[in-house]
């Protein structure tokens, strides 16, 4: 009972994206396969195709021969192809057996055996009885794995699956899966781990940008190849010309450690660094790796100990966002729509959200209309946004423009230090370059950058210095001359 | 063949017109079930929604209605702005009638200009603190507003029973649950001879024209739009969300515990059980049909005003139940929820021509 799972020419495209360009892959039971790529290379778009969640605009998948049309996840299902998300899937306050059956039709009590007899078989040991939320986060996978299993399915795709797990947890799942691959389950395991790669699997696909880099055995590959290919060779063409920056010290972070409630987010631990003036710092890392918390620390959205951030010779670690405006800091958040600016407003009423004291915008505790829209004229024209109507609402910019927008509206206060978070995410290239280069004259003005990004040729080309923030870690601080892209991508997935 | 498109923006027309559309489609499903119940729906609809405000009398008693409704609907709007649900208005209402009236009660047998201020002023602290509860909860412990503002309702229902069956009965009322009646000097003034229109319409008069300017003038109003829209972003720009949040609980309870002492001071002068035909429930219809707009609240608190008085003539005259009237409440809305569809979609017909 071989199983062979092909995909053809499969193309899907978003809006301003292209996430999977013409992928062909093949598969073939009896291994463990490994796709591996940064954030936004495709994997999970084509996971999503494998499993009925989006449909391919163009391509076909075959299963032994067979042309699947996978309309929905339980078309996936039907067709034995089974999948584990990166987040659980699972009521919390139902039982573990009442999650398992849920979406089975066969009888109950044929059921329970069945799930004793798989929970023998590969030593899983879960109290079918209890409530899900009483499970630890590897237990919980091991349901949802269960889940699978119970269909007795040809192809097992497991999505990032240790990102919740300890030390042990992934052992044991390694053990598993490799058990299930013997019995002659195809796993195709995706992750941006190399080191889980090399250690779990027999093949591994490269994905970057949409399109698929490599096919090649784990044999023939190392931590440093693998990551070479995952992040692409650097090509360090318009790179900023370095000077000499002084060291004349803007802002130190000591000791600064965040703790979270909740369990998506990533703690953040002992983290240390300082930037001086006219210097730009960038932070590379995988996303989810606290890149989001670590920005809502700088920008004041978290308040931290008082003496945890130094600026400019003020302590201002407990001060919200608008008092740390005050003392010349700007920020640019990652997300435009949801958090930057506020679609449904106009374009002026958005310029108000950076409200500094002496550009008088509220007046006594009135809004001063004259002064806000006076002032947004000036971003407009200054930082290119392309449309002459502060009347606008937001929502009608492109996204380069609404980026050029804000940028602008925290640029135009002359702040010491900018920290941004994705600037050009999602953007076309030509407002990548001119938001490239509204930075690097930033730092020419001698003022600073904090530039927490994904994207490595991005950090590459801008930074000064660079540091990698792995599971809410910051590496040791390097000279972006010394840095190679490899390197970068060895610490982003957690290597040394 | 018909198409249902999403539009590319909501709309602003339609955003208007769909209240209109609400009212509409409540008349005519409200004729269609007076049909089904035997009555000629024509003449029903005419005395549920005609008969009621034919006359001098019937037209104050339909802004005697509005006037909680509105007061009430304008300090909700507060909250619904900036996402803040609060559905106690009821108790809040309740809660400033109770400390409004004890108030009263305490100057039962005095004259003075000074005790009319006094009690209005208490009436709105009551709703204040009342109101404070779910705030604070929710601020410093994450509890979700909606559960604590409903049942603190219920609480404050009970408490009034307890006044006025108990500590504060009228010694000489032969133990009819009722307090004693307030001084006239704890009276909101009548505004005319033979009408029970009463000065409380001016409080929710001034209350429209200060959330107008708050709204659409003050740094508060801004940030209270931003926080609505996306307390992200909120966050981002610096703004105090905990105080916004207990603020804009505050004002809610200051207008829910006004309305409170309108009813009592005005057409009721003393404590009993029913203080209030559930004005505060009503008066979230009322924000929403007025879209949480000033002017807008004005003109759909006169409209479900109506309702609680063609409620009344029609269980007079057609021997209807009154209850009726929560009927038709309850379709305003449903229609109003409804017909917001068409703020986000649109219907294009396909026909022979492209």
């Amino acid at each position: 009972m071989n199983t062979n799972l092909k995909i053809s020419n499969v193309t899907k495209i978003y809006p301003g994206c292209v996430a999977n360009d013409n992928v062909s892959l093949e598969f073939n039971s009896g291994k463990i396969y490994a796709l591996l790529g940064e954030n936004g290379a495709g994997k999970s778009t084509l996971v999503k195709i494998l499993s009925g969640v989006i449909m391919p605009d163009e391509g076909k998948i075959y299963l032994n021969e067979n042309n699947l049309k996978l309309n929905s996840p339980l078309d996936a299902k039907k067709n034995d192809i089974g999948m584990v998300f990166q987040h659980f899937n699972l009521f919390e306050t139902l039982s573990v057996f009442e999650n398992l059956i849920i979406d089975s039709d066969e009888q109950r009590e044929g059921l329970r055996e069945k799930i004793d007899s798989i929970m023998r078989k590969y030593n899983f040991s879960i109290d079918l009885d209890i409530p899900v939320l009483n499970l630890s986060a590897g237990q919980k996978q091991k349901v949802e794995i269960i889940r699978c299993l119970i269909r007795s399915p040809k192809v097992l795709i497991m999505d990032e699956p240790t990102s919740v797990l300890t030390e042990q947890e992934t052992n044991e799942l390694f053990l598993s899966l490799k058990k299930f691959s013997e019995e002659g389950i195809l796993i195709i395991y995706i992750t941006h781990k190399l080191k889980e790669v090399m250690e779990l699997c027999d093949e591994v696909a490269v994905m970057r940008r949409g399109k698929l880099v490599s096919v090649s055995e784990i044999k023939n590959e190392n931590i440093e190849s693998l990551a070479n290919k995952m992040v692409g060779q650097n090509l360090k063409t318009i790179k900023k010309k370095k000077e000499k920056t002084s060291s004349d010290q803007l802002i130190n972070i000591t000791n600064l450690n965040f703790i979270s409630e909740d369990p998506f987010e990533t703690n953040l631990n002992d983290i240390n660094f300082s930037v001086n003036r006219g210097e730009c710092l960038g932070i590379a890392g995988i996303s989810g790796n606290g890149q989001s918390e670590l920005f809502q620390v700088l920008s004041g959205e978290i308040i931290s100990d008082k003496n945890s951030i130094e600026f400019n010779k003020n302590y201002i670690g407990d001060l919200n966002p608008q008092e740390r405006r005050e003392y010349l800091m700007a920020f640019s958040p990652e997300d435009r729509l949801e958090q930057a600016a506020i679609p449904q407003m106009a374009i002026f009423e958005n310029v108000a959200l950076n409200n500094f004291k002496s550009s008088n915008f509220f007046n006594n505790g009135l809004i001063n209309e004259n002064k806000i829209k006076e002032h947004s004229k000036k971003i407009i024209s200054d930082f290119n946004v392309n449309t002459d109507n502060i009347e606008l609402k937001s929502q009608f910019l492109s996204g380069g423009n609404l980026q050029k927008l804000i940028i602008g509206r925290e640029l135009i206060t002359s702040p010491d230090l900018l920290i941004c978070f994705n600037p050009t995410w999602g953007l076309d290239v030509g407002a990548i370059n001119y938001i490239h280069e509204t930075l690097i004259k930033i730092n020419e003005q001698n003022k600073s950058i904090i530039l927490i990004s994904t994207d490595t040729d991005e950090l590459l080309k801008l930074s000064d210095k660079i540091s990698v923030i792995h599971k809410g870690k910051l590496s040791k601080i390097m000279e972006a001359d010394e840095v190679t892209s490899e390197k970068l991508g060895i610490l982003m997935g957690g290597g040394n | 063949m018909i198409k249902i498109v999403k539009r590319d923006q909501p709309s602003k027309a339609i955003f208007f017109l769909t209240p209109v559309l609400a009212i509409f489609l409540t008349l005519v499903a409200g004729g269609l079930i007076f049909y089904i119940l035997g009555f000629k729906p024509f003449e029903a609809l005419k005395f549920f929604f005609i008969v009621p405000v034919a006359d001098m009398y019937g037209f104050s008693e339909l802004l005697l209605k509005a006037t909680p409704l509105c007061l009430i609907a304008i300090g909700l709007s507060f909250c619904f702005k900036s996402n803040n649900w609060n559905i106690g208005a009821e108790g809040q209402l309740t809660f400033g009638a109770i400390v409004s009236g004890g108030v009263a009660l305490l100057f039962y047998e005095q004259e003075g200009f000074y005790i009319l201020p006094i009690v209005i002023l208490a009436g709105a602290i009551g709703g204040m603190l009342y109101a404070s509860i779910p705030a604070i909860l929710k601020t410093y412990f994450n509890t979700n507003e909606i559960l604590v503002s409903l049942m603190l309702v219920y609480v404050s229902k009970l408490i009034l029973d307890y006044l006025v069956v108990g500590p504060w009965s009228n010694p000489e009322g032969f133990n009819f649950p009722e307090t004693r009646q307030f001084s006239d000097s704890a009276r909101l003034p009548l505004l005319f001879e033979g009408l029970r229109i009463h000065a409380g319409i001016f409080l929710a008069l001034v209350a429209v024209v200060m959330s107008w300017f708050v709204f659409y003038k003050t740094y508060l109003g801004f940030q209270m739009k931003v926080s609505g829209f996306s307390l992200k972003t909120a966050k981002y720009a610096g703004y105090k969300g905990k105080k916004m949040i207990i603020l804009v609980f505050l004002i809610s309870g200051a207008c829910a515990g006004l309305a409170g002492v309108g009813e009592i001071t005005g057409p009721i002068g003393q404590l009993h059980r029913e203080v209030s035909p559930d004005y505060g429930f009503t008066a979230i219809i009322v924000a929403f049909l007025g879209r949480l707009h000033p002017v807008g609240i004005i003109f759909a608190s006169l409209v479900v005003a109506i309702t609680y008085l063609g409620a009344e003539t029609a269980q007079i005259f057609m021997q209807i139940p009154k209850y009726t009237g929560q009927v038709f409440q309850g379709m305003i809305l449903f229609f109003l929820l409804a017909s917001d569809y068409l703020l986000f979609f649109k219907f294009k017909f396909i026909g022979s021509k492209k």
